[in-house]
């Protein structure tokens, strides 16, 4: 029989730092490669049907589009951005809101749920710092995957790979990630509750975000979830992003994710 | 270094509504530095729940529970505990050999000695054959060994096991036994809940029984062993001169192949009796107590309801 493992160094704490490459590479394999793949999917199944009609313009242009931007490549080169503009528009949210999705997905519940937490937690690190990093590198591989996929598709389509492209990317991701790190780390039904804030925050301001009456103030507990295409819009066509809406977006899901680091810090870990 | 104060824990249906069930009922113990402490009780007892609060997964209803003086989080999430859980989960895609460098990550286990750390857990676990595989792929008794190596991997000063040989074959539950052994040092605590009497009777130094919630008796292991139990039942093996044995011990029940068992006599009157059979020429193979010491003491202290393993 050999002698116990273990040194005598005692008091150490936790490399949570150091377990962020492990923390990666999770991400990468179970969640960022389901991301890939599914937007991946979407964008095919978006831009496979509207590209015979584009390649159908694009050899018959009319003389009078082409006089009217100065020759065929000019004229070609419109009718490529007007595409892209239409595909990102519908694509940008899709691919945010499913990021956020898969990468939130459990994040926090399902350690709880699945036992993990016990090995996890007897070792000397913090909940809310393990779980806070993991926030923090999810959000790190989602801006990963969704430039690679912009690369790929400027590749194959269009260049679209630009800095407020990838701002509006992350920021909005801050908005989904920070609501589904806060329900993952105090309930458990976290994918289903997400769903749920999302859809409610859309109608209700949609509904009643030009009402009068006093008890419209209350929407100001959820996001405005539905003017998040004045985003993607602006995205889409190049123009001036609306900054004090991302920043609401943003610092809502920040404030989110702050009230989960809480929500650890207190909240006993066996009870799910 | 450990200490349960008057310590009560209820659990509540969701909301506060429903019925409140206590687990653990106005529980106060003191565990030493040094001592190997064993717990035991029947399923449904409290022991989880127990070792749920030691370890700040859960928090008490009432009383305090401290480790070295600090509430168990904070000791917890500065200075770590070597623990084994009654069931073991470690994510099932994880390979052996990657799940202990996570742990030993977590555990504090600087670079230059992660690999050595490692081997040297996955060796004396006996794991080796196994470090490339997934956690899917392990028997029960391996994930044990995995889950037993995880927690070995610091130099914790608290090392809290739960039914640490379950699912063990025989020779790793006897290896288990030299580990603890091993574990043992002056500043070290360790914790043993198990169904298992006779490892415990083996391995720690004082056993809690443990029923419905509350602390019903501490046993000194040491001790009792050496207590007279007047009434307790023995068995006699006879290998030559069985057919005497009746007429010394009237109230023997025969087993069959020479043994018998010896019910509601003295000790006195048993060793006057063995005494007399031998000087008769007859030749005792064996005589000893049915139910070992802490087995007599765990069925007062619980009732004969529950048959201990």
């Amino acid at each position: 029989m050999t002698a116990p493992v273990a040194s005598s160094r005692a008091d150490r704490r936790g490399r949570v730092g150091a377990y962020g490459l492990w923390q990666f590479r999770d991400y990468l394999l179970d969640r960022g490669a389901p991301t890939f793949i599914v937007s991946s999917l979407f964008a095919y199944l978006t831009v496979a049907p509207m590209l015979p009609g584009l390649k159908r313009n694009m050899d018959t242009l009319p003389p009078k589009l082409i006089a009217r931007w100065g020759g065929v490549d000019a004229a070609r080169a419109v009718l490529m951005h007007d595409f892209n503009e239409l595909f990102l528009r519908s694509f940008l949210g899709v691919v945010v809101f499913l990021g956020a999705l898969f990468a939130m997905n459990g994040i926090v519940a399902n350690d709880r749920k699945q036992g993990f937490y016990r090995f996890l937690f007897s070792k000397p690190i913090s909940p809310s710092r393990y779980y806070g990093q993991a926030f923090v590198i999810h959000w790190a591989g989602f801006l990963v995957v969704a430039v690679v996929m912009t690369l790929i598709y400027g590749a194959l389509v269009f260049p679209i790979l630009s800095v407020p492209l990838v701002q509006a990317l992350a920021l909005m991701f801050l908005l989904y990630a920070g609501i589904a790190f806060l329900l993952s780390a105090a309930a458990r039904w976290d994918w289903l509750s997400l769903v749920s804030v999302t859809v409610a925050a859309s109608y209700l301001w949609s509904r009643y975000g030009a009402s009068t009456s006093p008890f419209a103030k209350l929407l100001y507990l959820l996001p405005p979830l539905d003017r998040t295409s004045e985003i993607y819009s602006a995205v889409a066509k190049g123009d001036a992003i609306p900054w004090n809406l991302l920043q609401w977006y943003a610092g809502y899901g920040l404030v989110a994710y702050l009230l989960g680091l809480v929500v650890l810090r207190y909240r006993r870990l066996a009870i799910v | 270094m450990i200490s349960f104060s008057h310590v009560s824990k209820s659990y509540r249906a969701v909301l506060g509504v429903g019925r409140v069930v206590p687990a653990l009922v106005d529980f106060s113990l003191e565990l030493r530095e040094g001592e190997v402490f064993g717990l035991a009780g029947p399923n449904g007892a409290g022991k989880s729940t127990l070792i749920s609060l030691l370890l700040g997964f859960l928090g008490p209803t009432e009383g305090e529970v401290a480790i070295d003086g600090l509430e168990p989080r904070r000791y917890v999430e500065t200075r770590g505990v070597g623990y084994l859980s009654e069931l073991v989960n470690i994510p099932a895609a994880w390979r052996v050999t990657a799940a202990l460098h996570r742990y030993a990550l977590l555990s504090g286990v600087p670079s230059a000695e992660l690999g050595t750390r490692v081997q040297a857990a996955i060796a004396q676990l006996g794991l080796e054959e196994h470090k490339s595989k997934r956690v899917r792929q392990l028997s029960k008794g391996n994930l044990q060994r995995l889950g037993l190596a995880q927690a070995l991997l610091s130099d914790a000063r608290v090392i809290v096991l739960d039914e640490p040989t379950h699912g063990l074959d025989p020779v790793w539950t006897q290896r288990f036994r030299d580990i603890v052994t091993l574990l043992r040092r002056p500043d070290r605590t360790i914790l043993i809940a198990s169904h298992n009497l006779d490892e415990l009777a083996r391995l720690a130094d004082r056993v809690g029984i443990i029923d419905r919630g509350r602390l019903q008796r501490i046993v000194d292991v040491r001790a009792t062993e050496r207590d007279v139990v007047e009434g307790a039942a023995y068995r006699i093996v006879v290998t030559r001169g069985e057919e005497r044995v009746v007429e010394h011990f009237p109230s023997a029940r025969a087993l069959g192949r020479g043994e018998f068992e010896l019910t509601g006599i003295s000790l006195d009157v048993i060793n006057l009796g063995v005494g007399a059979l031998i000087a008769e020429g007859a030749l005792v193979n064996a005589l000893y107590p049915v139910h070992s010491a802490l087995e007599q003491q765990f069925r007062e202290a619980v009732g004969a309801k529950e048959e201990p393993s």
